[in-house]
């Protein structure tokens, strides 16, 4: 069936709005991994008699599988070439894995307390990066403020990720962005380095700002 | 007899005496209540007094219309059968008991036709079938309308509402007694809907005989919903399940194929015309097996990319059917990633027939047994490509 055909009649009679998914409007996402399957089991009776989209073509159900990996993939991505970003997103874990591995040879003492798993480090990092606030101009009087204002949990870590990439694609031509990702979460899931520093700096800001915040109401 | 062959519509003439023929007092609802004829409505049945005063205009242009309507539909039931005599003898069968099956299987046999609508094939089919139900006088024979409803224009689903409301209140009224006497809604009996869906408009709208608006469906369906929120309603099932329509379970929808036997002794599924984007593939399953792959004679390595290969494992690993199944796979058209996708699916399709019904069900909410219709977006003239709109530039 043509892509046309399938877009015909889709919009919707109360709001206007035409859809332009290839799925009808009663299409549900799919439950790709297994444990989220057995987590929602109850809700799925509900599902029995509704028609899921497809797979994507990116999503699997192994134990490699991490969402907050598959998310940063897809800021590293430029122009649709997902086969290298993967590429470059396995290099920087190898050389967390490495330099962890030799953190932990020459720790004295306790070796518990280093981590040498990657995707675990990666999520500490993009926990400590998270911020809680923003501030947003917004005018009044002919004058602008910067208000401190409250975001989405998604959006926070948006900017999380954002950061992280933004710090490691700020480098000389010499090193690679495997390697300077790989510093930047090792730093981050330690909470120290540049994109931690970046989040403070817009919390303070924010506390700073703090007297416009009636501004955002008013 | 109502014979439409080509599409052409040969009783095309006689549309128009139908145009406001017939059918009962709007009070009851149904198919069979709706396609009584309109003759049962007569003038005869009233007394010598009411006989003697004037009938009036639009009662006798009704009476004549519904007549001719009468006499058509006897013509026409009258050539069905005879027709139905014709075909039976054609095709070498008893007449007495040539069903509507056979009927339609004969239709296809004699004018066979490639188009691709059903709906536009040649078909015979009962008088009944072909003129659907319209409404009965509304009115007695002095004028005056039976329904106090009628100069609402839609007195079936106006009454309809106000079945519902009357319904809605009386458990309500039920609830607020069974609380005062301390008592609850029996957890057991409660209504079910998960696989229940109310009707759509269009068929609503054939129960009803009448066409309504869509804020008026709305309407309908809100009220509905609030009866059916309530704790006794189950007490009501019979009126609420008037408006029900059962929805089809999903994974039992598609037939799971049985394997069929190869010269080793293996079980095996082939499942041809696997889509993705522009390519296409059969996937051949074989059980028992050791986990061997091959596609198009290579083995996995086919695919160069790492992303496609784990797409070729995802439905044997989700399905716990990883090295016991050998696959093999003929794949043409599209690029890696087009190619894995159909493969994919393939070996998902075939792998119904070695699961249980569970890991079927669990499959599909996987969404692995969803065909990904999605194909690249044409580039819009006018914009940059699809969705992407030009630069613009005021000054």
């Amino acid at each position: 069936m043509s892509f046309l055909t399938r877009i015909v009649g889709k919009s919707t009679s109360f709001s206007g709005i035409r859809l332009m998914s290839v799925y009808p409007q009663h299409y549900v996402e799919p439950i790709v991994q297994k444990d989220k399957q057995i987590e929602q089991k109850d809700e799925l009776t509900k599902l029995h008699h509704i028609p899921i989209k497809a797979a994507l073509n990116k999503s699997s159900d192994t134990v490699f599988h991490d969402d907050t990996k598959e998310k940063l993939l897809n800021y590293i991505t430029k122009k649709g070439n997902s086969a290298l970003a993967r590429t470059l997103l396995s290099k920087a874990f190898e050389l967390i894995k490495r330099t962890q591995t030799e953190r932990l040879n020459l720790a004295k003492g306790d070796k518990d307390k280093v981590i040498t798993n990657a995707e675990v480090l990666l999520k500490q990092a993009v926990e400590n990066c998270r911020p809680l606030l923003q501030v947003t101009a917004i005018k009044r009087g002919g004058v602008t403020y910067q208000v401190p204002v409250p975001i989405t949990t998604k959006r926070s870590y948006f900017l999380a990720m954002k950061w992280l990439l933004e710090a490691a694609r700020e480098k000389e031509r010499k090193v690679s962005l495997p390697e300077k990702l790989a510093w930047e979460i090792l730093d981050a899931a330690h909470g120290q380095g540049r994109v931690v520093k970046r989040k403070d700096d817009l919390h303070r800001q924010c506390e700073a700002n703090r007297a416009y915040a009636h501004y955002r109401w008013s | 007899m109502a014979v439409r062959v080509f599409g052409v519509n040969l009783i095309k003439t006689n549309r128009n005496l139908l145009q406001n023929a017939c059918k009962t007092p709007a009070t009851t609802f149904g198919h069979t209540a709706v396609a009584q004829l309109a003759t049962e409505v007569t003038v005869q049945a009233s007394p010598a007094a009411v006989q003697k005063q004037k009938v009036s205009k639009a009662m006798r242009a009704y009476l004549k219309r519904a007549n001719e309507h009468d006499e058509f539909m006897k013509t026409q039931h009258l050539e069905f059968q005879i027709g139905k005599r014709h075909l039976a003898n054609m095709m070498g069968a008893d007449a007495e008991t040539f069903t509507q099956e056979d009927i339609n299987e004969a239709i296809s046999y004699l004018f066979p036709s490639g188009l691709y609508d059903p709906k536009a094939r040649p078909a015979m089919k009962s008088p009944e079938e072909v003129f659907p139900a319209r409404k009965a006088a509304e009115f007695d024979e002095t004028g005056r309308p039976f329904h106090s409803m009628f100069y609402t224009g839609k007195p079936n689903f106006f009454q309809l509402l106000h079945d519902i409301v009357e319904e809605t209140r009386k458990l309500a009224d039920l609830e607020e007694r069974m609380l005062r006497r301390g008592n609850k809604p029996d957890e057991n009996q409660k209504l079910e809907m998960s696989g229940f869906q109310l009707l759509p408009k269009d068929q609503l709208e054939l129960v009803l005989v009448e066409s309504i608006a869509d804020i008026e469906y709305s309407n309908f369906t809100n009220s509905m919903d609030r009866l059916i929120a309530s704790p006794y309603a189950y007490k009501s099932k019979a009126f609420i399940e008037r408006f029900l329509k059962p929805l089809l379970d999903q994974s039992k929808q598609l037939e799971v194929p049985k394997p069929k036997i190869d010269e080793q002794g293996r079980q095996f599924i082939t499942t041809y015309e696997c889509l993705r984007k522009t390519a296409r593939a059969d996937v051949t399953i074989r059980l028992p097996g050791t986990g061997k792959i091959s596609i198009n004679g290579k083995d996995i390595s086919y695919f160069e990319d790492e992303n496609c290969r784990e797409q070729l494992l995802f439905p044997l690993q989700f399905s716990e059917m990883l090295g016991k199944v050998d696959v093999e796979a003929n794949v043409e058209g599209g690029g890696p990633s087009g190619q894995a996708g159909a493969i994919r699916w393939g070996i998902a399709m075939s792998l119904r027939s070695f699961v249980d019904q569970e890991m079927i069900e669990s499959m599909r909410l996987a969404g692995l047994l969803t065909r990904d219709y999605r194909r690249r977006e044409r580039k819009k003239f006018g914009q940059e490509g699809a969705r992407r709109k030009y630069t613009w530039k005021k000054r």
